[in-house]
């Protein structure tokens, strides 16, 4: 059986994105596309996501202008290609606390979020550190504590401390402390919803940027070679990266990086008329494709 | 483009506006976990300790600001913000009362958003050096 569709869904984009950020090492090496997804996960009678995106009326003008993102477009068009709307997202799981996976929390009226608590209690030890520390505030928008203070007080805010199971039916939650930040966490999804999956996936948010996070740069030899950027340690992503990649039978195309462009390569896609693409990675029984 | 004075009143303000940033950031920090129920929020947290002392920095700073016309009206959201996330702060001197903090800190945050729209050079969110982008003219 398969339990769940799951879609990676396109929403901007960075055209030339230096491969030294998403690559530990690879300074002076040029620039490939960054794509900007979320992922949504249907089936079961639930509809989730993993991360959410941005805020374009906070960010996007900085970032288009400034930081070169392109072509972001809101979650009720990119959601909407696939046939649902924000508000029939029920669930969301935010990897981490950047602004641009938790950045859009107020599109999702209905949503039910899931946060590690160590990710917002060390972003709050690190604002109380003095000023010469502000390289570890990185990334975080004040904005969105202020909105998640409402989520939590709307009882829409489940801060989890480590791993938690099932939290759908076969959706698991996977702490991966002091790697990319303080409490970033993957989702996975055994799409059999067996204990012992043989059709498990991995949603790493910014664990791994790319495919050669996950295999170096000789997928005949392959080694783990940790992303551009840990606010924890690489020692302690290369070990959440075996983690991953054993969850998944040692089938690498199973863990999924949001940023990765060939996704495409791998799995069915299409482009929409926006520019963004909607890449399918599985189908639950009796789904109809949304990239055919 | 902004005139010598202005920039010079950018470069010697943009202090300010971060400290009272970072004291917005760190009473939101506080209510969210207070709101989520965490065992660590307290009216004796550290982050809060900082915040006070931090909000007492950026009132020293905003009162030697001599803004020039062009930046007047940054000048003036700014003291509002300032006054919003004072009050929000006094707040937190009694019990943990969500409502009475986070109204004026919702306040003074927005003050500080339209400060930035005022003039260039103030950012609400650190992009230098994010993962998710790389300023333009250094990927090259």
């Amino acid at each position: 059986m398969t339990a769940y569709s799951l879609w990676v869904m396109e929403f901007a984009a960075v055209p030339n994105y230096p491969q030294s950020g998403l690559i530990y090492g690879m300074h002076n090496q040029g620039t490939r596309k960054l794509p900007y997804c979320y992922i949504v996960i249907k089936g079961q009678g639930h509809l989730a996501m993993v991360d959410v995106g941005y805020n374009h009326k906070a960010h996007g003008e900085v970032l288009a202008n400034t930081y070169g993102v392109r072509g972001w477009h809101p979650p009720r068009e990119v959601l909407g290609e696939i046939g649902i709307t924000p508000e029939d997202i029920g669930t969301v799981f935010i990897t981490h606390a950047h602004f641009d996976h938790m950045g859009n929390i107020e599109d999702f009226p209905n949503a039910t979020f899931y946060l590690q608590e160590r990710e917002l209690s060390k972003w709050v030890w690190t604002m109380s550190l003095p000023r010469r520390f502000r390289w570890l505030m990185l990334g975080i928008d004040p904005a969105d504590i202020l909105r998640a203070v409402d989520l939590a007080r709307q009882g829409r805010l489940v801060c989890v401390d480590g791993d938690r199971e099932n939290v759908l039916p076969g959706v698991d939650l996977h702490a991966a402390f002091d790697t990319h930040t303080w409490g970033s966490m993957y989702v996975t999804v055994r799409n059999d919803l067996a204990t012992n999956s043989e059709s498990s996936w991995v949603f790493c948010g910014d664990l791994a940027y790319t495919q050669e996070n996950l295999r170096g740069h000789d997928p005949k030899d392959p080694e783990y070679i940790p992303i551009g950027f840990a606010m924890g340690s690489q020692f302690n992503l290369i070990m959440k990266t075996e983690e991953m990649v054993k969850s998944v039978g040692g089938d690498i195309t199973h863990v999924v990086p949001p940023h990765e462009e060939r996704l495409k390569d791998l799995f069915p896609s299409r482009i929409t008329k926006a520019g963004l693409r909607i890449t399918e990675l599985a189908l639950a029984d009796g789904e109809k494709s949304q990239v055919h | 483009m902004v005139d010598d004075a202005t920039a010079t009143y950018i470069v010697d303000n943009q202090r300010c506006f971060e400290d009272l940033k970072q004291v917005a950031s760190q009473l939101a920090g506080l209510l969210v976990l207070a709101a989520a129920g965490s065992k660590e929020a307290s009216p004796h947290h550290p982050a809060l300790l900082r915040a006070r002392e931090l909000y007492r920095e950026a009132m020293d700073e905003m009162h030697r600001g001599r803004p020039t016309e062009r930046a007047r009206k940054h000048h003036e959201h700014v003291a509002k913000a300032a006054a919003m996330i004072g009050a929000a702060l006094r707040q937190t001197e009694g019990a943990f009362d969500l409502d009475r903090i986070l109204i004026p800190l919702r306040a003074g945050y927005a003050e500080l958003e339209r400060a930035a729209d005022a003039l260039p050079g103030f950012e609400m969110v650190s992009y230098e050096r994010a993962c998710c982008g790389q300023r333009l003219g250094q990927s090259k």
